[in-house]
């Protein structure tokens, strides 16, 4: 290490080793004891039947958002499919920005994705039919299969109770 | 679309390949009109969709359609759509076997950095029902299966297994020993 400073005293700025500092990168925490946990609060934050069970009731007291074979013993894909749910969410959030009721539903049925989403009336008709054809053509090509959205708006969203 | 076999519900074929004899019930309706039947062997001579063949059909002794999903009250209500298809269909249900389910679990560390004593457990069931149907002919299969994996739910999987019938082969239809010469035997002296 000495000798090797000493040897680089000699070498003009431009050919000088970077500084030897150590990175370190690591994944966003998933905190496993909060996720899809609604924390109670003062009684005053309204919450739906999906966002008030917790994960622990998948299959118990609710349903599964997101229907595919990847999780099944003997079966592949489950991770591919879990990206493919992640983006589909999102584009979803920013294509219908502050209209969706409740988390859509994804299912696949062959090579067909099918999402049912429940939006808020802010929007008139055509707006909204103007969205669902931007929103399937534009994820079809991406996702090189044919993709239906079906769509139902809801007056209002429905609080199950508040925390 | 045409539904050749007169069944109840409505069923749509890509392409099949259909038996040549179509038999109609026996003399005492000789006289009757039965138009359902008389009109489906004319439309299926017409039908381009309806290919005749005079190759025989590969016969299944039993057809073992495996199902499989995470939740056990869909694969209750795919068993009765599929029982109900083969009885529309006259395929005789060999049985219909539920095996046990099966957990796959993983233990992870529910903190980040230290608490190894505090843990986070995750598990996914698989529950099964399995349909076994037996004695089919190749375009009775090629039909059921295609109905009844175009209505397969979501989140559901399908595994067919077909079990061929085949003619013994010709070298082995008579025992050896019919055919080897005769040894003649020698006496052993003592």
């Amino acid at each position: 290490m000495a000798a090797a400073a000493r040897g680089l005293r000699g070498l003009p700025r431009a050919l000088s080793v970077p500084s030897a500092a150590r990175q370190l990168h690591c994944s966003a925490v998933c905190l496993k004891a909060r996720a899809a946990r609604v924390r109670a609060g003062k009684g005053d934050k309204a919450v739906t039947y999906e966002q008030a069970h917790a994960p622990h009731h998948i299959g118990h007291r609710k349903g599964w958002l997101s229907l595919h074979t990847g999780n099944l013993r003997g079966e592949a894909g489950a991770a591919q499919r879990a990206l493919e749910d992640a983006f589909l969410r999102r584009f979803l959030a920013g294509t219908f920005p502050g209209l969706l009721a409740d988390e859509a539903v994804l299912k696949r049925r062959g090579n067909l994705l099918v999402v049912c989403a429940l939006l808020g009336r802010a929007l008139p008709p055509h707006k909204l039919y103007f969205l669902l054809g931007y929103a399937e053509t534009l994820l079809g090509t991406f996702y090189k299969c044919p993709v239906r959205l079906e769509l139902q708006t809801v007056p209002a969203r429905v609080p199950y109770k508040y925390l | 679309m045409c539904c050749a076999l007169g069944s109840a519900f409505p069923v749509s074929y890509a392409s099949r390949i259909m038996q040549k004899q179509y038999f109609l019930p026996s003399s005492n309706l000789m006289g009757a009109r039965l138009a359902g039947s008389h009109g489906d062997t004319q439309e299926s001579k017409t039908n381009p969709l309806v290919s005749l063949s005079d190759e025989p059909e590969t016969l299944y002794k039993r057809l073992s359609i495996l199902v499989k999903g995470h939740d056990k009250a869909v694969l209750d209500s795919y068993e009765y759509f599929a029982v109900l298809a083969a009885k529309e269909l006259g395929i005789s249900v060999e049985k219909v076997d539920k095996p046990p389910k099966t957990i796959e679990r993983f233990t992870l560390l529910k903190s980040v950095h230290i608490y190894k004593k505090h843990r986070v457990q995750y598990e996914m069931r698989t529950h099964y029902m399995c349909l076994e149907l037996k004695y089919l002919t190749s375009s009775t299969a090629a039909v059921y299966l295609e109905y009844v994996q175009r209505n397969l739910p979501e989140g559901v999987a399908m595994e067919v297994k077909k079990t061929k019938i085949e003619k013994i082969p010709e070298h082995i239809q008579k025992p050896v020993w019919d055919t080897l010469p005769q040894v003649e035997e020698t006496e052993v002296k003592s």
